[in-house]
């Protein structure tokens, strides 16, 4: 009986078989399917599986997760990794460079000198501006892509683009996909955890961690660093832990008795097993959120003695313990809302970059930091990054606002067997566009389902009449240069 | 013998020898062989894959003999001395591989490739299978879902008192054929509720049960049946499956996630539609050409919203692009939903896997190059008819005076305020529904306090004013074309705006029919082409095979759980074969006949098929696990909506009333909003009255969906949805067991029972169950009950909260969520 194809839906049982395993790997994988065991099978007897299960890799992984902090609005890169020393002194400089962004296509600009000083650090003598004094001592870790492109320069799309490979709305995030190519090996808590920026999400909101046309068990789970961490994981108010105990005994008895007239549906015991696995959940949720185990250093590590970067450290702090407990996929929101609510610089550009860098700089060396020194960096990915980058020209007639850029931007990775220390592509003088060894948004996607021991070009899913990929039917390949 | 096979294998394997032994095919039989017979499979089935492309699969490519025996990335597939051994019969068999993994292939081709093995499977020399698109030819115009409707004798059964109508005679044949027997009928409590919920989406009251327990007349069932297909609340359970597959949502996605104005009055029209049984070729034509139809209604124009449903991005990237996804959309959608077809897999390319060249998607896509592309106000359009409007009525000069004026004093303090804006806030202000956030941010600095609260209040008597909008003004989200002419249709290479190729006119997919589109010619001052009305006339033909098969189909697939063919949404050569072919066929020549849905539904349900029972039986299980041949009832979890609706309705708190109009707001808990990047917005409370109608009328935001609705697996809202999942997640445990909503209704619940149940425990635990699980409960179910509730008093729980945990069980219930 194990692991035939009953599928009661053809979407389910593509899923399966649209997955782009090899024949063998496949069936290994049926053997420990899910949805075997979700059939209205006659064997009444099916024990539950998350449908979370750990699935193999194609092959042996580098990273066993993913931590994606993703700067919302769209860092400038000419002003945090991407050094242009030419630019200095030239201020208000009417240039000739094409530009696209929210306020359309230009050929002209009035450029805007990068306002921080760049410095080098570590032994590959990285230049990092001063926006980041404390991640720059962790250059040496840190591989960064300055030829980054996307397509599209308009929140919205772009968004998506990042985190579902497409600009058009209903495909399933990267953390979706992570997740049902390996599911997680933690069955308490969530595979993908979204943790969001205090001033609110991101534009779009959920359609940013979306399963899309996949089961809604691979989409993110909005996981809070305070307060109740998931969604309706605290009992109601009144509700003592006896009491729920009981209903829950109660309730087992009476779905026991309904069951074994029923031996034909073993979905019925699923369901039993799942209200277990729900219970267990309520407790391992919040031990993992529970950060008063930390000690004061790492606490201090993350910057969450200091009131600005307080809140992103206890979300980085809070991703390490989550990497501990096995959870896959962690994107962390810098920024949410709209306009200087996150890295959006359309006005005062030093306002603006001053602000969330000063909030996240601490935080993220001491998660790189952390990783490193308890040995998960090796096998934990960390991705840094926004939708896109900023032009180097200014938006308006007056003022340091840059708009945004998508032909050329910087994104870096470090650990999950990354090598630390290098810099891929480049930008033109001005960093307008990219120039040396452009990347695109899959090339990017290709790299992490890489590093996680999965061939992007097999991960696909059955829908619409096609085998979708995250990175699209056409395929991408990973970036070599920057993998150790 | 396994000498003789395996020089038999050398020899063919080496193609060098040129006699053979005994009785074993000759190398020329074991072409033609090849030819005749496996070629043709391995070209419908396998090739696709494995067919020597660019991207072949486990890197084995079984276009050539050498491919074959060479094996693939995990190995030989074929063992030559001992064929039965082969991994090849292992995969086509389904046993621990599975291939075709989208289905097995029919025993009549298993049985032929296993021959083909055991000769040693030849190729054929003269023939180079090439991998490519598959053609249009007679081949592919013969596949089971393409070639024309054909009237069928009945199959003869055995067990002729089986049958009730020729649905059972057509089941009941294949049972017997394969030694299995139909179970036995459902008892009546579990049919009741089976068909209550399958046609109304809604639990049978107790006294509902009652009746009909007691009702002992033969046709106690046709009744309820009659009564069921009579209720309105009928067309509100069908309404919600035609919504899943025309994505209905009522917001745009992306950035603004804007809201899509009086959309509902397309959800309004496919409720009416269902109750009033409307016929499909009207329903389809009114959706597809209701403004190009003989006689324009209201109605009709309302149905076009079906254009205007997909997400729609205000600010696209490229605009060429933008128009074509939107076309694109509605292309996948129409083929889809209407056809079976994966049009849209032809966009870029020649279609990979069905017989439809790239060009047929152009054609197909020309059809509705007229269309103007979305955007609120090129779709608004109003729904009275041209002579209502005509009418002097001083209601509407009124009103567009108010409107106006209102809109003057925005304008004014909007002007005021605009050239002054700095930063992200200058684009934005372009977009109206960011006006009022950002003026609230800058009042007291760029515009007085006092502005802005005049402009509060003037968004506030514009809302008031909008409802008040005098009815014959009312508008509606319609289809619009640019004009009588449409625009020019080419062929876009690799998909791209930029590459345009060949002209094409508009076509109907090439492998179904030869008939031209034959475009009316259009009066210059005509508003539209004219184009869609010839689509929908050729769709909604009673000769269209695929409209009828696909159509049919569906419905078997809502009331069974399962289509007879299962991908219900292709019908082309990767999707599932059906498995009762014939009675499909049946089942679409009489649909096509009278195209009543209410009709269909009746036979169906009143079949003997329908009633069976859902318990397992052990010859059953060993014959068909997967019950192909439905010798029960596959039993299954009520989805999202009917388990919202169901807990309103056990609490006694459903508001089954008020029909149609603007959708409600249900609560969605704080948590939730803060993924929104503006929290709460877009989101207006509902009042406890309206958040408890039914979920039909909960208000589809594509970037907020409702969590307890999206965790029971409601239908994602960007692209076409005909099958829902059917997940167990712990998600739902938590949302069930410590959810506002539930614990609310629990509460409501509690209260409610105990004003009609008294004080006694036993008696409440009684109506309790009773109304959870619509029967007697057992004296045994009571006294857990019971125990429970005085276990929780004990512990020192208080008696009403005791009682309201134990409603709250009662939702929880396995027998609450799964229907036999």
């Amino acid at each position: 009986m194990q692991g035939d194809f009953c599928g009661r839906t053809r979407r389910e049982f593509l899923w399966e078989s649209g997955c782009g395993f090899g024949a063998v790997a496949l069936s290994a994988l049926l053997g420990d399917d899910f949805f075997g065991s979700q059939q209205v099978r006659a064997d009444g007897v099916t024990p539950f599986r998350n449908p979370l299960a750990p699935r193999p890799p194609h092959f042996e992984p580098k990273a066993r997760s993913v931590i994606f902090l993703f700067m919302y609005g769209g860092p400038s890169h000419i002003d945090t990794f991407d050094y242009k020393p030419t630019m200095y002194g030239r201020d208000n400089q009417t240039v000739e460079v094409r530009t696209f962004g929210r306020g359309g296509h230009r050929n002209q600009g009035r450029i805007v000198e990068p306002r921080w000083r760049f410095r080098q650090y570590g032994e590959c003598g990285k230049r990092v501006s001063d926006l980041f004094p404390y991640l720059a001592q962790r250059v040496d870790d840190i591989a960064f892509l300055h030829s980054m492109t996307a397509d599209s320069p308009i929140h919205g799309s772009a968004m998506l683009m990042m985190n579902s490979g497409r600009i058009l709305s209903g495909h399933p995030a990267l953390g979706s996909w992570v997740n049902y190519g390996l599911g997680t090996v933690n069955q308490d808590l969530p595979g993908f955890v979204v943790m969001l920026d205090p001033r609110g999400g991101p534009i779009s909101g959920a359609r940013n961690w979306t399963s899309g046309y996949m089961p809604a068990y691979f989409e993110g789970t909005v996981m809070r660093s305070q307060g109740t961490p998931i969604l309706n994981l605290n009992r109601p108010g009144g509700v003592s832990a006896t009491s729920q105990r009981q209903v829950l005994d109660a309730l087992r008895d009476y779905n026991e008795a309904h069951g074994m007239t029923r031996a034909g549906n073993s979905a019925l015991n699923a369901r039993i097993a799942s209200y277990e696995l729900a219970y267990r959940m309520q407790s391992s949720a919040p031990e993992a959120v529970d950060l008063t185990q930390e000690t004061n250093e790492t606490r201090q590590l993350y910057g969450m003695d200091e009131g600005r970067s307080e809140a992103f450290g206890r979300q980085c702090l809070l991703a390490r313990r989550l990497v501990e407990r096995g959870v896959r996929c962690i994107q962390i929101y810098s920024g949410g809302n709209h306009n200087d609510a996150n890295w959006d610089a359309h006005g005062d550009l030093a306002h603006n970059h001053n602000l969330h860098a000063g909030e996240t700089d601490k935080p993220i060396a001491g998660l790189l930091t952390d990783l490193k020194r308890r040995g998960l960096l090796d096998s934990t990915l960390v991705v840094w990054g926004g939708e896109f980058g900023r032009q180097p020209t200014a938006e308006y007639a007056r003022g340091t606002g840059r708009d945004h850029n998508s032909y050329g931007f910087t994104m870096w990775l470090a650990g999950g067997g990354i090598r630390g220390g290098v810099s891929v592509g480049s930008t033109d003088e001005l960093g307008s566009a990219a120039a040396e060894r452009p990347f695109h948004v899959k090339h990017l996607h290709a790299t992490i389902l890489h590093q996680l021991g999965l061939d992007p070009n097999r991960l696909s899913y059955f829908h619409g009449g096609l085998d979708q990929k995250l990175v699209g039917v056409e395929g991408a390949e990973p970036i070599r240069e920057i993998i150790a | 013998m396994h000498l003789r096979r395996y020089f038999l294998a050398i020899l063919i394997a080496s193609f060098e020898l040129s006699f053979a032994f005994g009785q074993e095919p000759s190398q020329a039989e074991g072409s033609k062989f090849f030819d005749s017979q496996i070629k043709p499979i391995l070209e419908a089935h396998c090739f696709s894959c494995h067919g020597g492309g660019k991207r072949l699969r486990g890197e084995l490519d079984l276009t050539t003999h050498a491919g074959l025996v060479k094996g693939g990335e995990n190995g030989k597939v074929i063992d030559l001395k001992t064929p039965g051994k082969s991994r090849l019969l292992v995969a086509i068999n389904h046993g621990e591989i599975k291939m075709p993994p989208r289905g097995k292939l029919p025993q009549a081709q298993i049985d032929l490739l296993t021959k083909w093995v055991d000769m040693g499977a030849p190729y054929s020399a003269s023939t180079v299978v090439r991998h490519g698109p598959p053609k249009v030819d007679d081949r592919a115009k013969s596949w089971w879902a393409f070639r024309p409707l054909k009237q069928l004798d009945l199959p003869k059964v055995a067990d002729e008192k089986w049958v009730r109508n020729p649905i059972d005679a057509f089941i009941l044949a294949k049972l017997e054929s394969r030694g299995l027997k139909p179970a036995p009928p459902v008892d009546k409590e579990a049919l009741l509720r089976r068909v209550t919920y399958d046609l109304i989406g809604l639990p049978p009251t107790p006294d509902e049960v009652k009746g009909f327990l007691a009702d002992k007349s033969l046709d106690a069932y046709e009744k309820v049946v009659a009564r069921l297909l009579n209720s309105p609340h009928y067309g509100e359970r069908w309404a919600r499956h035609w919504l899943d597959l025309v994505r209905y949502a009522e917001t745009d996605s992306f950035e603004r996630d804007n809201p899509k104005p009086f959309v509902w009055r397309y959800r309004d029209y496919v409720i009416r539609s269902f109750n009033e049984d409307k016929p499909y070729p009207q329903f389809i034509r009114e959706q597809l050409a209701g403004d190009e139809l003989d006689k324009v209604t209201a109605d009709s124009l309302i149905a076009t919203g079906y254009y205007r449903l997909g997400p729609w991005d205000d600010e696209p990237v490229d605009k060429a692009l933008a128009y074509y996804d939107g076309l694109d959309d509605i292309v996948t959608t129409t083929g889809q939903v209407f056809l079976g077809l994966t049009i849209s897999c032809a966009r870029c390319h020649d279609h990979k896997i069905d017989p439809m060249p790239q060009k047929d998607y152009y054609r197909f896509l020309a059809f509705f190059h007229g269309i103007r592309h979305y955007g609120a106000a090129a779709s608004l359009r109003p729904v009275a008819l041209p002579e209502d409007l005509t009418k002097q009525n001083p209601k509407v000069s009124e009103y567009k005076r108010s409107v106006a004026e209102v809109e003057k004093q925005m304008q004014a303090i909007e002007e005021k305020v605009a050239p002054r804006l700095q930063g992200g806030e200058i684009d934005d202000f372009k977009f109206p529904t960011n006006r009022l956030d950002i003026l609230r941010k800058n009042a007291g600095k760029l515009l007085s306090l006092e502005d802005f609260n005049r402009y509060q209040t003037l968004v506030e008597s514009l809302e008031k004013l909008e409802k008040s909008r005098p009815t014959v003004m009312a508008q509606a989200l319609c289809v619009n074309e640019v004009g009588p002419k449409a625009q020019d249709t080419f062929i876009l290479v690799r998909g791209s705006p930029k590459a345009k190729g060949e002209r094409v006119e508009p076509g109907f997919p090439s492998v179904l029919t030869d008939i031209k589109a034959n475009l009316p010619d259009v009066p210059k001052d005509a508003k539209s082409s004219h184009r869609r009305r010839v689509l929908a006339d050729w769709i909604a033909s009673k000769e269209n095979p695929l409209t009828w098969r696909v159509a049919a189909n569906r419905l078997w697939q809502y009331h069974f759980g399962r289509g007879l063919v299962r991908s219900s949404s292709d019908f082309g050569y990767q999707g599932t074969p059906p498995t009762h072919l014939e009675l499909l066929d049946w089942l679409a020549i009489r649909f096509a006949e009278s195209g009543r849905f209410k009709e269909m539904h009746r036979l169906i349900v009143l079949s003997s098929t329908y009633r069976m029972s859902s318990k397992s039986s052990e010859n059953g299980v060993a014959k068909d696990a997967e019950n192909d041949l439905f010798w029960r009832f596959d039993p299954r979890r009520l989805a999202a909506e009917e388990i919202r609706d169901s807990i309103l309705a056990v609490s006694g708190n459903i508001n089954l009333t008020k029909m149609y109009g603007p959708s409600i707001y249900p609560k969605i808990s704080k948590d939730v909003l803060a993924g929104q990047s503006q929290p709460g917005r877009g989101w207006k409370v509902s009042p406890p009255e309206e958040a408890a109608r039914r979920s039909v009328y909960v208000h589809l935001k594509r970037s907020l969906q409702v969590p307890f609705l999206s965790v029971f697996d409601a239908a994602d809202t960007d692209a076409t949805c005909p099958v829902r999942f059917a997940t167990t997640q712990p998600t739902q445990a938590l949302s069930m067991l410590n959810g506002e909503f539930a614990n609310e209704q629990a509460e409501i619940f509690a209260a409610d029972v105990r004003k009609k149940a008294g004080d006694l425990a036993k008696d409440q635990v009684r109506l309790i169950l009773w109304r959870a699980c619509q029967r007697e409960p057992s004296a045994r179910e009571i006294e857990r009950g019971v125990r429970l509730i005085n276990d929780l008093a004990a512990d020192g729980v208080a008696r009403p909260d005791a009682l309201r945990l134990y409603c709250l069980l009662a939702l929880n219930l396995n027998e609450f969520v799964y229907l036999d």
